[in-house]
């Protein structure tokens, strides 16, 4: 096995992210700030790990969210992303 | 949104597993009573979560199987050796025992009858189990989108829903269903014994100028082989949908 194995898609981490965003993450579009492409985050790549997941761009591997949660808290670098588009409809009920 | 997906309640709640059916040496079906379950579409998924004695909590997500229409939400579990999560979920389980479930969940890997097709399934040992969900939903809506399903396993003891596949394609309302089995085959075995690759994707699948739907579901390398191979065979990107499992399975 190597790190490839380990890679799922947007969709694996979906719950993670309702919780953090409310919101179905994975039917919601994204655009990459390296190479521009939009994407579902549902088609990311995900890698997710002991704190929580990094979602990259499948086409340039650009690291769009990365998400954490320790100690009480909720981290969010979204610093490769340049926009994220929230569609109301995909709003979760509590 | 892809056909207005339906969404889960994010609180955890119990459900019940009213039977337990062994699929295959290693897969475990999960029936469960879920008090309050609005529903689900083809394709999404729940978060499982156990709680140890000491506190400690592991999340797991599991596909589900059934129909939106079933009174019951049914999951498929692989039994993974040295996981935390399955052994207890496809080994010890028994009818009567409660979980912590979530969902339903994703609204991106998802096929309803309203999405069109045709349809190409590409599924990797348990990989088929949200795929079962979709072609469960074609059958029990009357849909008649052609659907092809490609599906890997390691042998025929461990092909998953066997016997309900067989029947959905007797049904003859245009369902195929074309196995390869990557590690063992029984005597006189004429299908497919190789890993899914660009050949046998042309030769299962649609042209591409049929702009199929496409699903992908299973280990992580070979939905990735195979997305790659779809887009070289000239598939719109767009229309290829994966789902990861990660290094688990075939």
């Amino acid at each position: 096995m190597d790190e490839r194995d380990l890679r799922l898609d947007g969709n694996a981490i979906a719950g993670m992210l309702a919780e953090v965003f409310r919101f179905d993450m994975t039917v919601e579009w994204s655009g990459c700030a390296a190479c521009g492409a939009r994407n579902q985050l549902g088609a990311l790549q995900a890698y997710a790990h002991g704190m929580g997941a990094v979602l990259s761009c499948p086409g340039c591997g650009q690291a769009l969210l990365r998400v954490a949660r320790g100690g009480g808290r909720w981290w969010l670098d979204l610093r490769g992303m340049e926009w994220l588009q929230l569609d109301e409809r995909a709003r979760m009920p509590e | 949104m892809a056909g207005g997906a339906l969404l889960g309640r994010l609180s955890w709640r119990l459900g019940r597993v009213a039977e337990v059916r062994l699929e295959t040496p290693r897969v475990a079906s999960l029936l469960l009573d879920v008090p309050g379950w609005e529903g689900h579409l083809p394709g999404q998924h729940v978060d499982v979560r156990l709680t140890a004695e000491d506190g400690y909590q592991a999340e797991r997500s599991y596909s589900i199987a059934s129909a939106p229409d079933g009174r019951r939400v049914e999951l498929a579990v692989e039994r993974i050796d040295d996981g935390e999560v399955s052994p207890y979920l496809a080994g010890e389980l028994r009818a009567g025992d409660q979980f912590e479930l979530r969902g339903p969940i994703g609204g991106y890997f998802v096929w309803q009858p309203g999405l069109g097709g045709p349809l190409l399934l590409v599924a990797g040992g348990s990989g088929v189990v949200p795929l079962m969900a979709m072609l469960r939903h074609r059958s029990a809506t009357g849909s008649s989108t052609p659907a092809r399903l490609l599906y890997s396993s390691r042998s025929l003891e461990d092909v998953i829903y066997r016997r309900e596949l067989e029947r959905l394609v007797a049904a003859g309302d245009g369902v195929t269903v074309t196995h390869t089995l990557t590690r063992a085959q029984p005597p006189g075995w004429e299908g497919h014994d190789r890993r899914i690759d660009a050949a046998m994707l042309k030769e299962v699948g649609w042209p591409p100028g049929d702009r199929p739907l496409v699903y992908v579901c299973g280990p992580t390398r070979l939905v990735e082989a195979v997305a790659d191979d779809l887009v070289a065979l000239g598939h719109d990107p767009d229309l290829v949908r994966t789902e990861r499992f990660g290094p688990t399975g075939v």
